[in-house]
């Protein structure tokens, strides 16, 4: 087993090298660069560039340099740690990142969380009560659930909380305690912004969740084992909870390798609708002014999450269905 | 000890014996499907007793596994009618079966514990998330005792008692790792735990080869020989019949159409079905370029409802305007208390 992981790291070493290399080139693909952005805003702004400081500025950010060069500079320091400095307000990408990716990251999980704990029991009642009243009627919410995109839905969360609760908009905080120590009130407060952000984005993936655990389910219960566990004596919640759902359960296990990323990807739309202060926002600009250290680091950042991800789906799947386990 | 059984009503042609274990009498079975209804079982009767072996022939839905299931309470049709009535040997209790509330603390009593079941397809019918003896012990913990080591050295030694080499090791087995003869006894194993007063077996050696179904057939009839349980065997096979059983009932579209014991069913077939399903086994010895006999026509529709003997339409000796209209019902065969027939030439 430890090989096994031993070998999967270096296997996401390898790759996250590949990934960057290949994300870097396609970053600086577009025409222009970070610097012509810069000085398009100085002029905006009335200066008059003399052309000395503009060929100053050129060599200091080197992006006269190739791709290849500039990949260099970035990986070679990035392997040490230092990731570099944003060309954009320059400040270190590590400053402008960690705070960002960490609220991303923790988002994503609760999110995740929530999805299972969802889409798990309503997917196994929908199951068992199949073609009931209850049962039509997470299918209906499911499929709304569905086809409603997130944008739309963080709005209409939004104006219902403002509009029903009187509740502020937007944010991780009301501004009162924006800068304030943690306190349960300055908790309670985080709560009540955050949970929108946490039911928009993973309402999607729990009405789809939901759907796979039901149809999952249904092939298991007509199993044989299922019978025979029926046949041992065995309580009808034993029979699902024990045989049943340890089997029906792959693909949400699975997901997992895929879900987060995604969850983090997808999140860009709602953060900037409900200006939560996450990685996607600050991806898309970066993509944006051609910030090529900020952009490269996020991405290589968001695959190794991805990585990370899928290592960990195979190790669960591993511990749930022992015929994957490897010899 | 057999008063507690006396109360049920009894039919004329009811083979009585002091000993038996299950009763099962005018059993009705529908399953209510889209389609329509299906008339699964139309009043079947029939009685195992202690320690033998009967055997349950019939084509593919002809009721036979729903027979079994229906003991075991876990078919997913709806019982409509008739008794199960079931006597555990040590206490000489006798329970109607279908009075108990399907999944009920009762009925989950007598499952695994007084009557067990196994099942046609051993690849598929232990969890593979769980290994063998965990599987075995679950069994044995809900019905016998708490003890986990106590439940795990009874189930390495019911698996030593089913020929399997090496328990321990197969106990820490998942069941990919074993070949499906293996998988077989360690159902077996399973069943016969709790040692149970009836064995409801379902075809257990269909989806076996044939060496592999030698041996699981031989190592039923020595552990039978040794428990003593009684064993409902589901089988289409007429061969597995002869090795395995002490009595037969044939099945056809929901009723039992013969009852006898092994002998009389090779030697004295009655029925027109019987006889055909007999004729129709290729043999060694006959001669070659000759064809061998198969039962003409096929099972009617299932939504469907045949007037009179349900065979009729199938039967060579069928009596036009009585077999097609009126059922017979089942009767002795003339100087015989243990062989009955449900056909109109032998009333």
């Amino acid at each position: 087993m430890l090989n096994f992981i031993a070998r999967r790291v270096v296997n996401m070493i390898f790759l996250l090298i590949i990934v960057s290399f290949v994300g870097f080139w396609i970053i600086q693909l577009p025409p222009g660069s970070i610097l012509d952005t810069q000085i398009q805003r100085l002029r905006a702004q009335g200066g008059n560039l003399p052309e000395s400081l503009i060929q100053a500025l050129r060599t200091r950010y080197g992006v006269d340099d190739p791709f290849y060069v500039q990949y260099w500079k970035w990986i070679s320091r990035s392997l040490q740690g230092d990731f570099g400095t944003s060309f954009e307000t320059d400040q270190t990408v590590a400053e402008r990142i960690y705070n960002r990716l960490g609220i991303s990251v923790s988002l994503s999980l609760t999110a995740l969380l929530f999805t299972w704990l969802v889409s798990i029991p309503i997917g196994v009642y929908s199951a068992t009560h199949r073609y009931s009243w209850p049962d039509y009627i997470i299918t209906f919410v499911q499929f709304l659930g569905l086809s409603i995109p997130g944008f739309l839905l963080a709005l209409i969360l939004l104006i219902t909380a403002s509009r029903l609760w009187d509740q502020p908009i937007g944010g991780l905080f009301s501004p009162q305690y924006a800068d304030a120590p943690w306190s349960v009130a300055k908790l309670m407060d985080f709560l009540g912004h955050v949970w929108i952000a946490i039911v928009v984005l993973a309402v999607g993936a729990t009405a789809g969740l939901t759907r796979v655990m039901r149809a999952n389910l249904l092939d298991v219960l007509n199993m044989q084992y299922i019978q025979t566990a029926r046949a041992k004596g065995l309580q009808e919640a034993t029979v699902i909870w024990k045989h049943a759902v340890r089997n029906a359960i792959h693909p949400l296990v699975m997901s997992l390798g895929t879900l987060l990323p995604a969850l983090i990807v997808g999140e860009t739309l709602i953060a900037i609708i409900l200006s939560l202060p996450t990685i996607g926002p600050l991806y898309l600009d970066a993509l944006r002014s051609q910030d090529m250290y900020l952009a490269g680091t996020i991405l290589v950042m968001l695959s190794a999450l991805l990585l990370i991800g899928n290592l960990i789906a195979d190790l669960l799947l591993a511990w749930v269905d022992p015929r994957v386990r490897l010899e | 000890m057999t008063n507690a059984v006396t109360g049920a009503e009894t039919s004329n042609v009811q083979i009585v014996s002091e000993d038996d274990v299950v009763r099962v009498q005018d059993l009705k079975l529908n399953f209510y499907t889209a389609l329509g209804v299906v008339r699964a079982l139309n009043g079947v009767s029939f009685n195992i007793p202690r320690g033998k072996v009967l055997g349950v022939v019939g084509e593919s839905g002809c009721g036979k596994s729903q027979t079994g299931l229906s003991i075991m309470q876990l078919t997913t049709g709806r019982i409509e009618g008739g008794s199960i009535l079931f006597r555990e040997f040590n206490t000489g209790e006798a329970i109607d079966i279908t009075r108990l509330e399907k999944n009920g603390p009762e009925m989950r009593h007598i499952r695994g514990n007084n009557i067990s079941m196994i099942f046609q397809e051993p690849m598929t019918s232990l969890n593979p998330c769980y290994t063998v003896g965990n599987q075995i012990e679950e069994a044995i913990l809900l019905h016998q005792t708490q003890d986990k080591a106590e439940a795990r050295k009874r189930a390495v030694d019911i698996l030593q008692k089913v020929g399997m080499p090496n328990p321990e090791r197969i106990a820490d087995s998942y069941p990919h790792q074993l070949s499906g003869g293996m998988r077989q006894r360690a159902m077996i194993a399973m069943a016969l735990s709790c040692t149970p007063t009836l064995l409801i077996a379902d075809e257990p050696t269909t989806a076996l080869d044939v060496t592999t179904e030698a041996q699981i057939l031989d190592l039923m009839r020595d552990l039978q020989n040794e428990i003593g349980t009684s064993i409902m065997f589901i089988t289409h096979n007429m061969g597995v019949v002869a090795q395995m059983c002490d009595e037969v009932a044939v099945m056809y579209l929901g009723r039992i159409i013969e009852r006898a014991t092994i002998d009389d069913i090779f030697y004295d077939p009655k029925h027109p079905y019987t006889i055909s399903l007999l004729r129709s086994i290729p043999r060694l010895g006959v001669a070659r370029g000759e064809k061998l006999e198969s039962i003409k026509g096929t099972v009617p529709d299932p939504y469907s409802t045949v007037t009179g003997c349900p065979f009729h339409p199938r039967c060579p000796a069928a009596i036009p305007g009585l077999c097609d209209a009126v059922m017979p019902d089942e009767t002795f065969v003339a100087g015989s208390r243990t062989h009955t027939v449900r056909c109109h030439l032998y009333t």
